[in-house]
């Protein structure tokens, strides 16, 4: 399989105001593959959040490039970077991920519900999207029973399972994890984070991990170091 | 469409707010509505209480006040007009036809009217209709009396019941006549106006209960023309009727008002100057329908007053629904946040927080449109029996319709506040999730 640069960036800049004297954010140089799993780690304050909303498409670099997919997004206008996100990106909040007046399955579907593409390649796996939703969750291990029940009754493990099925919904090509398993304990914690390997592997996702919890290191076959990379402009 | 889903599964969620919220605007909804019926109601049962008539003349006082207790039975008046002003006004050309009325007295509360036989055939209400009779005829006998519909079914009478009759106003009359009893020879059908509350008795009847002696005046009277008992005899055929109609009406000193209808409208201006005029006695001729208009120009502040309260109350009504909307959306910065990381634009939550208000405030009123109705099945008799106002439980008219899409407009005006504010939220918070 030829390497295929998913996500770059260069000499990316973020300041949040204009006047700001330091920016909150640098990266000369960052490549991310096609497939790769990537642990991005860094203490609070190190810029991590800006970096996910930078690549997510909320923000916009200062100065620099930040290209997905051979889209530059900085080039792009609000809607169509809202429109880049539906269509190529998942992302898995930390806890609190699911809408309480949706059931798991609606959640799950909400995923592609702003995204004609997402939508395609959903049924494309599965006649409706509600079964492709089911075969999500059963593939996470959310047994059905718990399908159609009240979000509010799942544990937080059942909740992140839900929102990782809505993040791969639609096979998006990358997935953004901001520190998912932090509400979890450490045995959901590994068997979560094996889970959304497995279907990252099987869509072929590019997956970006975020978390300050270190032991996690060694699962990932590629690891980022938020302050060295700051600081290695 | 997925937002109108999510509006309606998220309005669902919140329902105990949500219900609370279209409960208030249902009712000012149901409270403009039936306020707005009954003012245009009233004012076609107003309007509608006389018509055909191109006069009313009484003794001089205050137009609305000779239009009140000559039509509306609502308080009276000392004077009245006398029998020969009355004869002398009725003998000009052009009168086609009149009616004498004379009022005072009652019978259980309700309005005794002795007025001639004209009055069956000559009346008018609302669209020139002519009274009918739903059971029996107009009296033919100084002792009939013809009963409005409320009169009959409130009292419960039917015909060939005998009732007293008691001279002056109100239910604790002291001063009965047990020894006149009138019999129910006829009962009119509704009319919705105070016709309905009104007992018709001949005007010879009234000299009779007030203690005359009418068959006394009668022979009297037959002297004067000398109309002996052998005339009588030998022309028999002749004067029949002509006598009925004299029993009938008798010879009274004075009546209370008459109604005057004549050949053309073109009369109508002259005579009422002549009357206006008129030296030997000050009498007042007024055209109803102007005074009736005069009338409720008067009432039109009460009746702009009602509807300024009802709008008043659907506007608190809408400031409620946007404190709750405004209230609710600092808790959903969240939901807004994960939408947006779904690809939601910000201007789809836009319209997602804005349809939530217009289907908060639509459901409002379909709901507010459902307990008018229930208001007026269950109100309809009581106005009818209370305030005389025959209510209308027809469609909603283009009128009302347009009050809903008045109140539709503000409702989704007022939800532009919180959807522009969630608008900012999602483009400030992005994805970050603030609590």
């Amino acid at each position: 399989m030829v390497n295929q640069t998913m996500i770059s960036l260069n000499n990316v800049t973020f300041k949040w105001h204009k006047n700001d004297e330091t920016p909150t954010l640098t990266i000369s140089k960052l490549n991310i593959e096609k497939g790769q799993h990537v642990f991005l780690h860094g203490p609070s304050g190190s810029g991590k959040s800006t970096l996910l909303a930078l690549l997510a498409g909320i923000n916009t670099a200062t100065s620099g490039n930040v290209t997905l997919l051979n889209h530059t997004l900085n080039t792009l206008s609000n809607t169509q970077r809202d429109i880049f996100r539906a269509d190529h990106i998942g992302i898995i909040f930390q806890n609190f991920n699911l809408l309480p007046y949706l059931s798991p399955i609606e959640n799950v579907i909400l995923g592609c519900q702003f995204s004609k593409k997402r939508q395609q390649k959903a049924l494309s796996h599965s006649t409706t999207l509600s079964n492709e939703a089911t075969r999500l969750l059963n593939a996470l291990g959310l047994t059905e029973q718990y399908h159609t029940k009240n979000v509010a009754e799942l544990s937080i493990g059942q909740q992140q399972r839900v929102a990782a099925a809505r993040a791969f919904i639609g096979n998006p090509e990358i997935i953004i994890a901001d520190e998912p398993t932090s509400a979890l304990d450490t045995q959901n914690r590994e068997s979560f984070i094996n889970l959304l390997f497995e279907q990252a592997s099987n869509t072929n996702s590019t997956l970006i991990f975020v978390s300050h919890d270190e032991n996690l290191k060694p699962l990932f076959n590629r690891s980022i170091d938020l302050v060295s990379l700051q600081g290695a402009l | 469409m997925i937002l109108t889903k999510l509006a309606f599964k998220s309005l669902l969620n919140r329902r105990a707010s949500v219900v609370l919220t279209l409960f208030t605007i249902a009712v000012s909804v149901m409270l403009l509505l039936s306020i707005e019926r009954i003012r245009v109601d009233a004012k076609s049962s107003f309007s509608n209480t006389i018509s055909g008539t191109d006069l009313i003349v009484g003794a001089r006082t205050g137009d609305i006040q000779l239009l009140l207790s000559s039509v509306f039975r609502i308080g009276h008046t000392n004077n009245g007009v006398s029998w020969q002003s009355y004869k002398y006004i009725t003998s000009q050309r052009g009168v086609k036809w009149s009616i004498p009325i004379s009022l005072g007295d009652s019978h259980k509360g309700q309005a005794v009217l002795g007025t001639s036989p004209d009055y069956f055939t000559h009346y008018r209400f609302a669209k020139k209709q002519p009274l009918s009779f739903s059971a029996g005829n107009p009296f033919s006998t100084i002792h009939g009396v013809v009963l409005g519909s409320e009169v009959a079914t409130k009292l419960g009478y039917k015909l060939g019941d005998s009732i007293i009759i008691s001279h002056g106003m109100g239910n604790t009359s002291f001063h009965h006549h047990n020894d006149n009893p009138f019999e129910v020879v006829g009962i009119l059908n509704p009319t919705g106006t105070p016709v309905d509350k009104t007992l018709h008795i001949p005007l010879a009847a009234i000299d009779l209960i007030h203690g005359g002696n009418a068959s006394h005046e009668h022979h009297e009277h037959d002297e004067h023309d000398e109309h002996d008992e052998h005339d009588e005899h030998d022309e028999h055929d002749e004067h029949d009727e002509h006598d009925e109609h004299n029993n009938l009406i008798g010879h009274p000193k004075q009546i209370t008002a008459f109604l005057m209808g004549f050949d053309s409208p073109l009369y109508t201006l002259q005579i009422r100057r002549n009357i206006n005029q008129y030296r030997p006695e000050a009498l007042l001729a007024i055209m109803p329908t102007v005074t009736l208009k005069d009338l409720w120009e008067m009432l039109a502040i009460v009746e702009k007053i009602l509807l300024l309260f009802s709008f008043v109350v659907v506007l608190v009504s809408l400031l409620g629904m946007l404190t709750t909307l405004l209230a609710n959306l600092n808790q959903r910065r969240r939901e807004l946040a994960i939408l947006r990381s779904v690809g939601a634009r910000p201007w789809q939550v836009f319209t997602l927080i804005s349809m939530e208000s217009l289907l908060t405030t639509f459901l409002g009123c379909v709901v507010g449109c459902a307990l008018f109705y229930c208001a007026l099945l269950l109100g309809a008799d009581y106005l009818q029996s209370h305030a005389g106002i025959s209510v209308n439980i027809a469609m909603l008219s283009r009128y009302e319709l347009t009050l809903i899409g008045v109140i539709m407009a503000a409702g989704f005006i007022i939800g532009l506040i919180p959807a522009t504010r969630a608008y900012f939220y999602s483009l400030s918070d992005g994805m970050s999730i603030k609590t």
